[in-house]
């Protein structure tokens, strides 16, 4: 007997009642449906089989005239099984048992469905606003089906997020949302007792987007991918073809070998790209900059190589559901096979030129300090739980794409702080290398001429879900999707990776030193967007100004037309 | 030894030289199949409005201003470059060409407007058959879209439970204390 079918009837055996359906298209796969009295019991009896929490998928299910219904996903790594359990709430009482007492790392996907949907969760410990903006009108509720898309109320001035009191005899230190040390825009407020962290309470969420609400009522099944890929200006591919395998898992959708090895080369290109800008910026963040230089020339190369393979240096637009949109011929394999013999040797000279020295050592060890007992706790995912010594990896646990056809090593460390952290990253990137070199001779022996993408053949039917895992560059990316009417999902929900991740900074803060704050929000890798001004200094008057419009015209012209 | 690897800190900028480029006093070209602005072929062009309906930013708008003439407007503003346009086209009317520096600020420049004499079906006094299947027909072509094109704001794929009442009635939803009592209106 397989483990699903295990699962399966010691759920029913146990629930006996209260289990309604068991479903799956696919066999690693597995849909219940349970009654919302059971949700307590059916999470902790599926914890305590081994399970690892992912997240939590609320949406209103009105077109059935079912209510409302929250979606919990669950993944069994060891048997490369994901579980989601969903129950059903009616629109007058929108009450369920929050799994956060017993699943600290629920709290989140908890609190969200309470902005989001209105639902209340009876025993959550700390059911305060985490998405909606603070002068968001209450009463409102974005992702239900009422509320339009595009709906806009006014901004109120006077209203504030109310953060927790700081514990005695700590003060506090507010860090952004626009900081020197944070590259994105999130609020921490960090107590500290001199220079030592007692704690922090995280306010983020403001650059929400509503991507979600936006595919369920306007966009198609076909124009999500290029959507998905904006929701993150490193992993865009991640979440294309994520999106994409959870609509073919939910359609029983069979894509043509050669786009699943088109998408592993492109995923592996995105996780070298994404690992030496990262490896850069911890660089930066530790004040040492020859490491940010020398990791990011060398990831320009990368840049370049992924503009000539898919037209565009980032948002690479190559997936489609279906498989994908261009094909990497054999002059292409060429370019990728020098560019990686390239990056390879620059990556080698670099990782001996700094491994051993003192400023990063000193920096990063014993930095950010997570047992492992933490991390799974917190149900941290990718290089930040592999550090603690959690052989993970989405790739090799469940296999996706081509990666069920090449052979790489899952690089774990057991330090359990920053340091960790870079010496798993660093590793990754020589995977990444050598996946890359197995998917390229695959693709010039035996694939040769099969098609790049086959077309949807009458409308997906309704009502199917599909749950989707890729392991992004920071951890596993999980997509959710149920099918809709009008050739789009009736919801589509995305968990990145630092969604769990983030959750658990304030426990890796905890008792290090305020200066070490930037590394370790860092460590995780939060998403970087910066934009910048032409500034010229006048060196004898050290007075500043900027350039105008036409000044900046001018100079290019005059100097361009020089050259 | 952290001294020795100093030293190889020093060598690696002396061994790869200068990389910056003197972009833009220098222009690099794009590499081959960059997808940089799309250009519309107006002699190619059927208007059967392929792009507009499947383009994921909703940037290329649609409007019959009379039986003949049908209007096809690019507005790059918030083009996105996935080139999905390009791809659909069945007349291959549609180029991702290697223009990138459209950095601007008059939107006019980088809005591309096409006016499409069309022919009138005798039959059905539309442009064309939506009975038969055809290559049209898989870029889920709507018969007759009217977008509103000086709002530019499309209608014709906007949420199908969308009632303009609703606006209204978001009015009376309970609001923070500290507001002021304001309509809930939309731009």
């Amino acid at each position: 007997m397989s483990r699903k079918e295990e699962l399966l009837n010691l759920l029913k055996d146990k629930l006996r009642g209260k289990f309604l359906a068991g479903s799956s298209l696919e066999d690693k796969r597995l849909f219940i449906d349970i009654k919302k009295e059971a949700l307590v019991e059916t999470a902790s009896l599926l914890m305590k089989e081994g399970a690892r929490y992912q997240m939590g998928v609320g949406y209103e299910a009105k077109k059935n005239g079912q209510g409302l219904a929250m979606v919990h996903t669950f993944a069994f790594d060891a048997d490369s099984l994901l579980v989601a359990i969903r129950a059903l709430t009616t629109e007058d009482k929108p009450e369920f048992d929050s799994l956060t007492p017993f699943i600290p790392g629920a709290g989140w996907s908890e609190r969200e469905y309470i902005d989001l949907l209105g639902l209340h969760f009876k025993n959550h410990p700390n059911p305060k606003r985490l998405v909606l903006s603070d002068d968001w009108p209450e009463g409102i509720y974005p992702l239900r089906q009422d509320v339009p898309y595009d709906l806009m109320p006014p901004s109120a001035e006077e209203v504030a997020f109310r953060l927790d009191e700081a514990p005695p005899g700590s003060s506090i230190i507010p860090f952004g949302p626009f900081h020197a040390c944070l590259h994105e825009p999130a609020h921490f407020a960090v107590y500290v007792d001199g220079e030592e962290i007692k704690g922090c309470e995280y306010r983020g969420f403001m650059v929400h987007r509503g991507i979600e609400k936006l595919a369920a009522t306007e966009l198609t099944y076909n124009e999500i991918p290029f959507v998905a890929e904006r929701i993150c200006g490193i992993c865009g591919s991640v979440h294309s073809v994520n999106y994409a395998q959870a609509v073919e898992a939910a359609s029983g959708l069979k894509i043509p070998r050669r786009a699943e090895f088109i998408r592993t080369i492109m995923l592996e290109i995105e996780r070298l790209h994404s690992h030496l800008m990262w490896l850069g910026v911890a660089g930066h963040l530790i004040g040492f900059d020859t490491v940010f230089m020398q990791a990011w020339r060398i990831r320009e190369k990368i840049m370049w190589l992924a503009e000539s393979l898919t037209g565009n240096r980032k948002t690479y637009g190559m997936v489609i559901v279906g498989g994908v949109r261009r094909d990497i011929d054999l002059t292409k394999a060429d370019l990728i096979k020098k560019t990686l013999s390239e990056v390879e040797k620059d990556m080698l000279a670099l990782e001996k030129a700094i491994i051993k020295d003192k400023a990063i050592h000193r920096r990063t060890k014993g930095v950010g300090y997570l047992s492992r007992e933490k991390a799974v706790e917190w149900n941290l995912v990718g290089p930040v739980a592999r550090a603690r010594g959690l052989d993970m990896d989405a790739r090799r646990d469940h296999r996706y794409a081509a990666y069920d056809e090449v052979k790489f090593d899952v690089v774990v460390a057991d330090s359990g702080d920053v340091w960790g952290t870079l010496v798993v990253r660093i590793k990754e990137i020589y995977e990444a290398i050598k996946i890359i070199h197995q998917c390229l001779g695959k693709l010039a022996s035996e694939l040769q001429g099969s098609p790049l993408a086959i077309e949807i053949e009458g409308p997906v039917p309704a009502g199917q879900q599909g749950l989707s895992v890729v392991e992004a560059p920071r951890g596993e990316a999980v997509h959710y999707v149920l099918t809709g009417d009008d050739n789009r999902p009736e919801r589509w929900r995305v968990r990145a990776p630092t969604y769990p991740n983030l959750q658990a900074v304030p426990d890796m803060l905890l008792n290090n030193k305020l200066a070490d704050f930037p590394i370790i929000v860092g460590s995780i890798d939060p998403c970087i967007s910066c934009t910048d001004r032409v500034a010229v200094i006048d060196r004898k008057t050290a007075a500043d100004r900027i350039l105008s419009r036409q000044e900046l015209e001018k100079l290019s012209r005059e100097v361009r037309s020089k050259t | 030894m952290w001294l020795w690897n100093k030293i190889k800190q020093l060598t690696i900028p002396s061994r790869t030289g200068v990389v910056t480029l003197r972009y833009p006093y220098k222009p690099r070209p794009a590499p081959a199949g960059f997808r940089g602005q799309p250009v519309w072929d107006h002699t190619k062009c059927i208007g059967c409005a392929g792009c507009a309906s499947n383009c994921p930013a909703r940037t290329i708008f649609l409007r019959d201003i009379c039986q003949e003439i049908r209007i096809l407007i690019y507005d790059s503003s918030r083009c996105t470059y996935c080139g999905r346009c390009a791809d659909l086209c069945p007349e291959k009317a549609i180029t991702m060409s290697e223009n990138f520096e459209l950095a601007t600020d008059n939107r006019q420049d980088i809005t591309q407007t096409i006016e499409l004499f069309m022919m009138t079906c005798q039959r059905c006094g539309r442009c064309y058959d939506l009975e038969i299947k055809n290559a049209l027909d898989k870029l889920q072509m709507l018969g007759y879209r009217y977008d509103s094109l000086e709002v530019r704001k499309v209608i014709g794929q906007s949420t199908p439970e969308f009632e303009p009442e609703h606006l209204e009635k978001t009015a009376t939803y309970r609001r923070p204390e500290k507001l002021e009592k304001s309509s809930c209106g939309k731009d």
